[in-house]
């Protein structure tokens, strides 16, 4: 089951052409295309006729045509042409879905259209701004999306998934977490004080002594999460918020999902040093690619495995407690989402 | 040190009511204020064992958080 009256990402600006792009999106197909004057248009993927993906179809001018028998649909999903007869059925059109392009990203609204505030697509600036050097990557996952958010609420997988990448064990053994939940987010975040610089940091830092370090992970429904990370010379007042002199980034992830099987990764990396310099970015992008692989590797098992047995009982740790907070907000949307379906079906 | 989770209920941008400590021997250590024994005998509450004042709002992180 899916949330629809939230944004979620399609997709990258640069996907989107006058090529139509076919893309499911909460178990519905989707295709996208940008008009003449750039436009993005995001309409149900299949023909009103015989359901073929329209995403198969080419564009004419502004409209998009089926590949099949020749309609033509503009930009709203209405049929605008049928060949070989002049009378264009009413029930010949399709769905069209709200679209807008922020922060490189194409965001779309599968639910109701009339309550898409664009204000509410959450923040990934980091993305579009010239402080900051950043990338964005994708990955296609066969696991449903609640296990991807699962992974990134949890700081103690990296001592065992990432034990040769980014992971050690004091993670678990000496870490505190702290767990700040309100109405609509979930907050993790842990500090490391007064601790020898990791080499990565050292180098991106240039830090001759101790750093704090901090790790905050920050979570908003459906499955936006932004991790802030970065290191202080230490003394210089990180944990009071004073960030001065040292190195910042940002992992930026943004899961949609696709079916209840399969999910888009969409994530990117940013970072506040050598910021014109592509390589650096390149070379974050590449370290977390690699530990990114590692949990994918992840997820797929656990997918496959609860397929075999579908909602088996689980066991909870003390470390769960910022997914345990994720799921309740999620469960609490879910059952809102509903109340308000039958409110109007009953209408 | 050893591993332990703090959870933190928070109202609006600003506003955190105390916390719920997990500890790695199984213990759930609320936060809140000792009890004196004049407050006891003014409340009529028993003289006995050690208690704890806590935030209402405490209470609503125990429900959503547990």
């Amino acid at each position: 089951m899916f949330l629809k009256n939230h944004w979620y990402v399609a997709g990258y600006d640069h996907e989107i052409t006058q090529r139509p792009l076919g893309r499911i999106i909460l178990g519905q197909p989707v295709v996208f295309y940008r008009l003449q004057d750039g436009t993005p248009v995001a309409l149900e993927d299949r023909c009103a006729h015989r359901h073929l993906p329209l995403s198969m179809g080419k564009l004419i001018g502004d409209s998009l045509q089926c590949h099949y028998h020749g309609l033509r649909y503009d930009r709203n999903g209405v049929c605008v042409r049928v060949p070989g007869q002049d009378l264009i059925p009413r029930s010949a059109r399709v769905k069209s879905y709200p679209v807008v392009e922020r922060y490189r990203w194409l965001w779309i609204w599968m639910g109701d259209p009339a309550v898409a505030d664009p204000d509410k697509i959450p923040d990934y600036h980091w993305f579009a701004d010239p402080n900051w050097g950043a990338k964005g990557e994708y990955l296609h996952v066969e696991a449903n999306w609640q296990l991807i958010v699962d992974n990134l609420l949890d700081l103690t997988h990296l001592a065992f998934v990432h034990e040769t990448t980014i992971g050690n064990a004091a993670l678990v053994d000496q870490a505190m977490v702290k767990v700040q939940r309100s109405h609509d987010s979930v907050t993790v975040t842990r500090w490391i004080i007064d601790a020898p610089a990791p080499p990565t940091f050292v180098k991106a830092g240039r830090f001759t002594a101790n750093v704090d370090r901090w790790q905050v992970i920050d979570f908003a429904p459906p499955a936006f999460l932004r991790l802030d990370v970065g290191a202080t010379p230490t003394g210089t007042g990180a944990p009071q918020g004073k960030r001065v002199d040292g190195i910042e980034m940002w992992n930026l992830n943004a899961i949609t999902p696709e079916t209840e099987s399969t999910s888009h990764y969409f994530w990117g990396q940013a970072h506040n040093w050598d910021v014109e310099n592509p390589s650096t970015t390149d070379m974050l992008i590449e370290q977390i690619r690699t530990a990114f692989l590692e949990d994918v590797a992840v997820f797929e098992a656990q997918q496959r495995n609860l397929e075999l047995i579908p909602n088996p009982p689980q066991t909870d740790i003390n470390a769960d407690s910022g997914v345990i907070a994720a799921r309740r907000i999620l469960d609490r949307l879910h059952q809102e989402e509903k109340a308000a379906a039958k409110m109007v079906a009953a209408e | 040190m050893k591993f332990h989770v703090e959870l933190v209920w928070k109202h609006g941008d600003e506003r955190e009511v105390s916390s719920i400590f997990l500890t790695p021997d199984g213990r759930i250590i609320l936060q809140g204020r000792a009890v004196p024994r004049e407050q006891r005998e003014a409340l009529s509450l028993p003289l006995e064992g050690d208690m704890v004042s806590v935030d209402r709002d405490l209470i609503q992180a125990i429900k959503d958080m547990l």
